[in-house]
């Protein structure tokens, strides 16, 4: 596994390979939507236009493009925050899955002791972003402690630890946080969330804080892991456990550090998600977003910049499908299998990678018959 | 027995900053052993991966049995009956031999649309063939529970079960004991009799004039020359391998030792499956000393080393450094206090494969001064140690310090490892068969270093298999057997005989 990503790592470095894993799950998807009976170009514009990046043919009153953009960019927000938590873990050689629990556990703790208080917005927002630190850093830790004193591998840990948390917080929204017409938990107080309202030539829209929060922790992120003793120890953990020991290098510790890291990252997508782009949680239920953050971070390279483009690129699938579908007529769940497409031929950047080298390699003569095949085996895939 | 069964013809491969193989034509005979030698990095690994299908080259052709073919991977390898042993075993560990064997292509039986991989009938087949050329394995066992030389064997039969004709041996003698040497040259002369064609690539001359039939060289890349091995001296052959005329002559002068570096006593240590493999071990080592612990393979020599670096939980004794008790600190404190360690495995502990040389030589230091400040890493720092120790251990790579450490050949990753620890500057140097890999120039230079740092008054703790090195570098020699130390004894007072006698647990 930590082989597998690390020679996937070589192959996205660059960004011919990424385009290409990219241009290959357009192409499939467009395949797929034409087997509907569909037109792929419709679905991709409307993916588009219900994120906010072309207009829509008509709007609401009050509504506008900026209305939809700003959304998107709320729920952009949660994904780069998770996505750079399974980065975290990968970087240390541990696989997070867990993300969605690590958001959920947060989210509930700040919406109960700061959504459903009547704090001022001073007090809320840090208040709001300490429980998601802490909540999400905590789990964690849990998970790299489990991992590195029982050697309890952390997949297990992390999908034991989802289930736990998704049924004990809807417990407790069931018992007393519930509304009583949605059944869902009661809204948090506008106060507390992490958007400030606003409003141009009519139309109205908010703007999430967390952004602003989550492009400067890119940037602290990517200079930790290049820049910094802490990264080195890291990654070298990461890469090679016995030599990072053998060079006195604590194994432990670094895992548990990287595991905090990455459980406070989740803890700040979960309060984004849960107190920003929506109020509320629905009982039991882990949002998707947690698992489609794994793979936005392999496509991203497994690197903080990489993550934030491989989140503006993905949310637009999650953010759109809801407006394509109710337009074009797919279902909206075709977004969910495009995010897998991805995620799978972002994987293979390795096999892409020799593709293209045996490509360069073959005389021009035999180059059409070796293109075929190699069509028909990704066909295959 | 003169048929041309492989011929490499005009071969180029490029790497990034490398020509690995510089136009190089071969023709490999029907049963001979051939032999392949040149410096570390000369592009022995690269030339035979290209004939095993595992790269492409950029120019020349190929062919096998007089046809060209074009290889494109390994398959297309063994479906001509190439096989390879390399450098490094690629195994999976928690499968049993017989599993690894067949991976890739699993006799299947049929019942009606179901089929399963029939692993009792492969398992019969490989005793057979394990039976027919003296390769001693259990099919069932683990490859994780296995040592090094049977895991070589896996490898041979891995080769043999799919019908192999052409075996190449990428130094399969650089990870086996004297014994275990003379037993695979043995097995090759075996197989050779049974009509296989051998390539071996060694980097020990004896053994090229023990079993090999002709040798080529290459340097940097291009084919010097191919030799008959029974009218070529070796003194020849390493003198054409690295271009110039070699001098192996090691220059150790006399002189007293002075104050007690290293001091363990009565050491014992019980591996992870709670097996003694230390067995109440004393030993001292001087400034201006070299002690040297000779032994079999696995008597408990690395496991001493182990424990002294702090890599190994001790169960009673005591191991002081100048004076100071250091058994219970943590690994990086013992660096700190000047403990340097060339371990014994170089690509699980010695090295991170998929970090840059730059940053493999600062891996110990990283966070001090001047690579660190205030926690910040100082790129230039790195920069500058890197230059300074490829150019001053001659660490041949492609891409200089920016090169990945995966990509480096086996023997410059070796001098890599050398280069960091001896650089840190500490008072007891701890060395795990340093030549392992390396051919016979980088051997006499590391060596010659060997001997500058004991005179410069570091100690210095050399474990080694190899009875030669011992016997060319200690002041001061103790065998171990069955992990205790058996003879300590200066080492003028030994002989060669006297110490193979002790490594066979013989006391008189
Ligand atoms: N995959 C690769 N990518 C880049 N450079 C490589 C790669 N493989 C080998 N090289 C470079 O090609 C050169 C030849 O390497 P090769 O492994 O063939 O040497 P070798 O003769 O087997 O040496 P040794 O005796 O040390 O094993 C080296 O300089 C090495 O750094
Ligand atoms: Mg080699």
């Amino acid at each position: 596994m930590k082989k597998f990503i690390t020679r996937v790592r070589s192959a996205l470095s660059g960004l011919l390979v990424p385009s290409i894993s990219i241009a290959l799950t357009l192409i499939v998807a467009s395949v797929i939507v034409l087997l509907l009976g569909k037109n792929p170009l419709e679905v991709f514009l409307g993916f588009l236009r219900g994120s906010g990046l072309v207009f829509k043919p008509r709007y609401a009153g009050g509504q506008g493009i900026l209305t939809d953009f700003f959304s998107y960019l709320s729920i952009l927000t949660p994904m780069i925050f998770a996505s750079l938590g399974v980065m975290m873990g990968l970087r240390a050689g541990l696989f997070n899955i867990g993300v969605a629990g690590q958001m959920l556990l947060p989210g509930f703790l700040a919406s109960v002791f700061v959504g459903y208080s009547d704090l001022p917005t001073y007090l809320a927002w840090p208040l709001v972003i300490i429980i998601g630190l802490v909540a999400g850093g905590a789990m964690g830790a849990l998970i790299g402690f489990l991992k590195h004193r029982f050697n309890i591998h952390e997949v297990v840990t992390s999908i034991m630890l989802n289930y736990i948390i998704s049924y004990v917080t809807a417990f407790f929204i069931n018992t007393y946080f519930a509304d009583p017409v949605t059944r869902n938990s009661r809204p948090v107080s506008e106060a507390s969330r992490l958007l400030i309202p606003g409003q141009a030539g009519g139309v109205r829209f908010d703007l999430p804080v967390g952004l602003v929060v989550a492009l400067l922790v890119i940037f602290v992120m990517r200079f930790l892991l290049d820049r910094t003793t802490v990264g080195f120890r890291i990654n070298a953990v990461g890469l090679n456990k016995d030599c990072a020991r053998y060079a006195g290098i604590n194994v432990g510790n670094n895992v548990v550090l990287a595991m905090a890291m990455s459980g406070m990252l989740a803890g700040l997508a979960g309060i984004t998600y849960y107190l920003g782009f929506a109020n509320n949680m629905v009982p039991k239920e882990l949002v998707s977003l947690g698992y489609d953050s794994i793979a936005v971070a392999v496509l991203g390279n497994v690197a903080p910049v990489g993550c934030l483009f491989a989140s503006i690129l993905v949310t637009i699938f999650q953010k759109g499908s809801v407006y394509m579908s109710s337009n074009v007529g797919v279902p909206k769940d075709i977004a969910s299998v495009i995010i897998g497409i991805l995620l799978m031929f972002s994987a293979s950047g390795l096999y892409i990678e020799e593709t293209l080298q045996r490509l360069k390699r073959t005389p021009r003569s035999k180059r059409g018959a070796k293109t075929d095949t190699d069509k028909a085996e990704e066909e295959r895939v | 027995m003169t048929e041309t069964i492989v011929e490499l013809r005009n071969i180029t491969k490029r790497f990034p900053g490398i020509v690995a193989n510089d136009d190089v034509t071969l023709d490999i005979r029907k049963g001979e052993i051939f032999a392949l030698l040149g410096e570390n990095g000369a592009g022995k690994s690269t030339l035979m991966s290209i004939l095993f299908g595992m790269y492409e080259p950029d120019e020349g052709q190929i062919f096998v049995r007089g046809e060209e073919v074009h290889l494109t991977s390994s398959k297309d390898a063994a479906a001509l009956n190439i096989g390879m042993v390399h450098q490094h075993f690629k195994l999976v560990s928690n499968y049993t031999i017989t599993e690894n064997i067949v991976l890739g292509d699993e006799p299947l039986k049929h019942f009606g649309p179901l089929s399963w991989v029939d692993l009792k009938g492969a398992s019969k087949k490989i005793r057979a063939l394990s039976l027919e050329y003296g390769l001693e394995v259990n099919p069932d066992d683990k490859i994780e529970d296995l040592q090094v030389s049977t895991q070589q064997r896996v490898e041979i039969l891995k080769m043999l079960y799919r019908d192999a004709e052409i075996l190449i041996f990428d130094e399969p003698t650089s990870v086996l004991t004297p014994q275990e040497i003379e037993y695979l040259l043995d097995i090759m002369e075996e197989l050779r009799r049974g009509g296989k064609t051998i390539i071996l690539i060694t980097h020990k001359l004896e053994e090229i004039k023990r079993v090999a039939d002709r040798c080529a060289i290459l340097l940097h890349g291009k084919l010097v020359g191919v030799y008959d091995v029974a009218t070529t001296t070796t003194q020849r052959m390493a003198n054409l391998m690295v271009g110039k005329e070699l001098d192996t002559t090691l220059d150790k002068t006399e002189h007293g030792f002075g104050e007690v570096v290293l001091d363990v006593s009565d050491l014992t240590v019980y591996n992870e499956h709670k097996v003694k493999v230390v067995d109440n071990v004393s030993l001292r080592v001087r400034q201006g000393e070299i002690l040297a612990i000779a032994g079999v393979s696995g008597n408990g020599q690395v496991d001493i080393a182990d424990a002294i670096a702090g890599l190994q939980h001790i169960s009673a004794g005591s191991i002081s450094l100048k004076g100071e008790e250091i058994s219970r600190l943590s690994i990086k404190e013992r660096i700190a206090r000047g403990i340097s360690y060339i371990p014994e495995d170089r690509q699980k502990d010695g090295l991170v494969m998929d970090l840059t040389l730059r940053d493999n030589l600062a891996i110990k230091t990283f966070d001090r001064e001047p690579f660190a400040k205030k926690g910040v890493l100082q790129p230039e720092a790195f920069e500058q140690q890197a230059t300074d120790l490829i150019e001053r251990y001659d660490i041949r790579s492609g891409q200089g310090s920016q090169t990945m450490t995966r990509s480096m050949s086996g023997g410059n990753q070796q001098k890599a490892i050398i280069a960091r620890e001896v650089e840190l500057d500490s008072d007891l140097l701890i060395f795990v068969q340093p030549t392992r890999g390396l051919d016979v120039g980088a051997i006499a230079n590391i060596h010659q270093q060997i001997l500058e740092q004991r005179d410069k008054g570091k100690a210095v703790l050399l474990v080694s298999l190899e009875l030669d090195e011992v016997l060319a570098l200690a002041d001061t020699i103790c065998v171990a057997f069955r992990g205790q130390i058996l003879k300590t004894d200066s080492a003028k007072n030994l002989s060669k005989e006297e110490v193979g006698q002790y490594m066979m647990g013989v006391t008189q």
